[in-house]
């Protein structure tokens, strides 16, 4: 020991004889301070690592898997992206061009059966240290389709793709030959969904248990070469991700990303203004309201693609069979009134089925609130007392919106112009079953496009043979069917644009779609984040996120 | 006692099993589509009866009722519809939660309850005991939701004396799971700054769910002690000269406790399966949590294991009151 040291204050206290012990009162201080220091330090530990840790508060009880294969809910989705990288993807807000991402280059060329598909891949690393290879992503894509999941149809029934149609001609290079029947536009938009996210192939088949390529283990573990990867998930408590040092997508700034999990709105309020979160995801229109007013809180209305909609059964002998008693309800809905005082400016006006956003909306206002012409129509039709069952679901509607209340001021509206509606709340899984099966007379709910293209809305909205909206309102237009059928194959851009055009404006004034508004989802942030932005299909890129 | 514990616990089988069948058939009785449910409004009609056939739900309900009670047998609670989770492996994860803010909530109401009560019957027309009832009435009438937003608001948010939802602070990381209570775990992992932060997490969900039991313990203390003062043995003990405190501690309290116990029995039980508002308020992830979000999803096999549980629970709860009886009791016996 070196004598300067051994002459120090604590070197001549720990040397002290052990009978000859300090007073008691001067022990139990000694005692305290050397308890609380320890205590402390593990906090001050964790304060330093503050301003590196970005922590969101949310209802993020969707979550159910982390697998980008399998996971089809929104958590998993933003989870899912900065876990997993895909061949292509959206950058910010403009969802409609894709960009590289691990693929830095692409051709589509047309081939005798449709089109094929090449892409060229960067250099890139998984978070196990592995290179990513084109093997990877045919082994990613192949088993999303042989499993058979939630998310599967989209490269099953909407690209045509089948085991053998990607191929791995060598390592850098990716071959996908899709038929005619597939839109190669529609294939690149769901190329950049997290189902197609990938998977490092040697990780997912060493964790595979009776042929399930590794989905209960990539369920709570993670093998991507995204930004992050995940350190724990606590379910229903919080999950936890560390920036992957491997990645090519560094994250300079921010090192963890932490989601806790608070179902209240009140709670996230409670949370983002004690400083416990950094991001509240769920703000109700008025909480939000309030937070705008805050200077330490910054408000994003950031886009989404959902519509809010009402129903109208137009079968045989329905309430809505006759077309004048639909434009009856459209002009009957106060569009503005809804989304100034109940969504408190939280939603944007629109009046037909492809979302503002997406190449193919048409942004067209043809219906004014016009209760004198709603009521016109409804005489016309025959219908001046008319009274309808109206389902609406439990909870929240789009937006934030408690849908009681948007269902309350429906209804006053539907009243003015002699249509009683009697409002039925039921819980969602009751609500669709009933939907499903072409029993609902008039019903409110959202929709959201499976992929970022018009088509996402075209067909289920507009296609009867597809079995989803336009079916389950038993609306059967065949020039509909036949537009929305054309469109989603046509490879020309601005030929595409006239026929979304076309069947915008036949829904628009035929369809079974009174549409009420396009929400925001309100994101309330303190004002030390900078660089957050989330787009209308709900990615969020932690890497480009930092605290001041 | 050996035949009577063994006894009950056969009765218990029975009880169990027309927990499950009543659930089963309640849960079955609804009109909606649990594939549907599970999958969502955007799902189609092929990958719902992919599911429907991989769930075994387009089989029949004496069937499908079959097939659980087959698997239960074996200690197989099934499969969530909604996650594809082991329920067991579940109901393993979220029930010490839920068990951890119970016994906290428990410790608060206790504390509270017991001597506030022994004080107001003491102090019996006096402003003591005026307070105890005024709290008394208070507590249980307070909705616990409401009771959770302020109490969150003011000592987390505006005086920043205690932590906010969840088991622990975001920035610490939970210990490895050996229990599932947050605080023996981190007491097995040797780790004090989380001990500490588990613990003060406790406090605020702990008092709010235990406010209720705390009202009721205090007024049942109150009353039961009150009708045990003014018996003659008690009279008798005073008389024959004894201390104040031996009256009360000796005689008074151990005659008041089967009304108590009988009380604390049921609000162990409720609190255990009951805190499903102080549980999403709080963001705690526990049983309470896991059944409303499996009831919303119509995940039922989900909720059939929540409802075993319960029944499970409050059935043993009702056991150690019953036994706990004769130590009080010495006229009860179970020969």
């Amino acid at each position: 020991m070196h004598p300067a040291e051994a002459s120090t204050p604590l070197a001549s206290s720990t040397a002290r004889p052990l009978l000859s012990k300090p007073p008691l009162p001067s022990r139990l201080l000694r005692r305290s301070l050397a308890l609380a220091l320890a205590l402390s330090l593990p906090l001050a530990a964790a304060q330093s690592g503050r301003e590196s840790t970005l922590v969101l508060g949310g209802d993020f009880s969707d979550l159910i898997t982390l697998d980008p294969g399998v996971s089809y809910e929104f958590t998993g989705s933003l989870l899912a992206g900065n876990l997993y990288d895909t061949l292509v993807a959206y950058e910010g807000n403009d969802l409609t061009k894709v960009r590289p991402r691990l693929a830095t280059s692409w051709t589509v060329t047309p081939t005798a059966s449709g089109s094929r598909l090449t892409f060229k891949l960067r250099a890139a690393k998984f978070s196990t240290g592995r290179p990513v290879t084109a093997a990877d992503v045919v082994y990613s894509l192949n088993r999303v389709i042989q499993l058979k999941t939630p998310s599967s149809f989209l490269l099953t029934d909407v690209a045509n793709l089948k085991v053998g149609s990607v191929t791995a001609p060598d390592a850098k290079t990716v071959v996908m030959d899709i038929p005619k029947t597939a839109n190669p536009n529609i294939v690149l938009a769901l190329l950049t969904f997290n189902v197609a996210g990938v998977v490092d192939a040697a990780e997912a088949k060493a964790h595979e248990q009776s042929g399930d390529y590794g989905t209960a283990w990539l369920k709570d573990h993670s093998a991507g070469s995204g930004p992050f990867l995940l350190n724990r998930w606590d379910r229903s408590a919080q999950v936890a991700l560390d920036v992957n040092p491997s990645a090519w997508r560094k994250s300079p700034n921010i090192k963890r990303v932490i989601l806790r999990y608070m179902l209240e709105s009140a709670v996230q309020q409670s949370a983002l203004n004690s400083g416990e979160i950094d991001v509240a995801w769920d703000y109700t229109p008025d909480a939000f309201k309030t937070a705008l007013k805050n200077p330490k809180l910054k408000g994003l209305k950031t886009g989404t693609f959902q519509l809010q909609y009402l129903g109208m059964n137009s079968g045989k002998g329905a309430a809505f069979e006759d077309p004048r008693v639909r434009e009856a309800v459209r002009y009957a809905i106060d569009q503005d009134g809804i989304i100034k005082s109940l969504l408190q400016g939280l939603g944007r006006k629109t009046q037909t089925i492809i979302p503002i956003g997406l190449a193919g909306a048409n942004t067209a206002l043809p219906y004014s609130y016009d209760p004198a012409k709603a009521k016109a129509l409804l005489a016309a039709a025959g219908k001046s007392n008319l009274s309808v069952d109206f389902s609406i679901p439990t909870g929240s509607c789009a937006g934030g919106v408690p849908c009681q209340d948007l269902a309350a001021k429906i209804q006053s509206d539907l009243a003015k112009v002699g249509i009683k509606a009697n409002i039925k709340q039921m819980v969602s899984a009751d609500l669709y079953t009933m939907y499903r099966a072409q029993k609902a007379e008039l019903i409110m709910a959202p929709w959201s496009p499976d992929y970022a293209d018009a088509d996402g809305n075209g067909t289920p909205l507009a296609d009867f043979n597809a079995k989803s909206l336009a079916w389950r309102n038993v609306w059967q237009n065949d020039a509909a069917s036949k537009l929305a059928q054309s469109a989603a194959i046509e490879n020309d851009p601005a030929k595409r644009l006239g026929l979304y055009k076309q069947l915008t404006e036949l829904v628009a004034k035929d369809g079974p779609f009174a549409i009420l508004y396009q929400p925001y989802k309100p994101v309330v942030i303190s004002a030390s984040v900078v660089g957050f932005g989330r787009n209308a299909n709900g990615d969020v890129r932690f890497e480009k996120i930092s605290k001041k | 006692m050996l035949i009577y514990i063994l006894r009950r616990l056969a009765l218990m089988v029975f009880v169990l099993w027309g927990v499950t069948l009543a659930a089963f058939l309640i849960s079955h009785a609804l009109p909606a589509d649990p594939a549907a449910a599970a999958l969502g409004n955007n799902a189609r009609e092929a990958q719902l009866q992919e599911f429907r056939v991989r769930n075994g739900l387009d089989k029949s309900l004496p069937v499908q009722y079959g097939v659980y009670m087959g698997r239960l047998l074996t200690g197989d609670l099934g499969t969530s519809l909604r996650t594809q989770n082991s329920i067991t492996a579940d109901l393993k994860q979220f029930f010490p939660a839920t068990l951890e803010l119970t016994l906290g909530a428990v410790v608060f109401a206790v504390l509270i309850g017991l001597p506030l009560g022994i004080l107001a019957a003491l102090q019996h027309g006096k402003a003591l005991d005026l307070l105890a009832r005024i709290f008394a009435l208070l507590g249980g009438a307070t909705p616990v939701y409401w009771l959770a937003i302020l109490a969150l608001n003011v000592f987390h948010e505006r005086l920043g004396w205690l932590p906010g939802p969840g088991r622990l602070d975001a920035y610490s990381l939970a210990p490895p799971v050996h229990s599932g209570l947050m605080t023996v775990d981190a007491v097995l992992a040797r780790d004090p700054q989380v001990l500490v932060d588990g613990l003060r997490h406790l406090i605020l969900p702990g008092l709010v769910l235990g406010a209720f039991s705390a009202a009721l313990l205090t007024r049942m203390t109150r009353s039961a002690l009150l009708e045990v003062l003014s018996q003659d043995y008690i009279r008798t003990a005073r008389a024959k000269g004894l201390k104040g405190s031996r009256v009360i501690w000796r005689h008074a309290l151990k005659n008041a406790a089967l009304p108590l116990l009988t009380v604390f029995g049921s609000l162990f039980g409720s609190l255990l399966t009951g805190a499903v508002l102080t549980e999403t308020i709080f963001s705690w992830p526990g049983i309470g949590s896991y059944a409303t979000t499996s009831a919303i999803s119509l995940d039922f096999p989900a909720v059939m294991g929540v409802t075993l549980v319960a029944g499970l629970a409050y059935s043993l709860v009702n056991l150690i009151v019953d036994l706990a009886y004769a130590s009080f009791d010495p006229r009860i016996s179970f020969s």
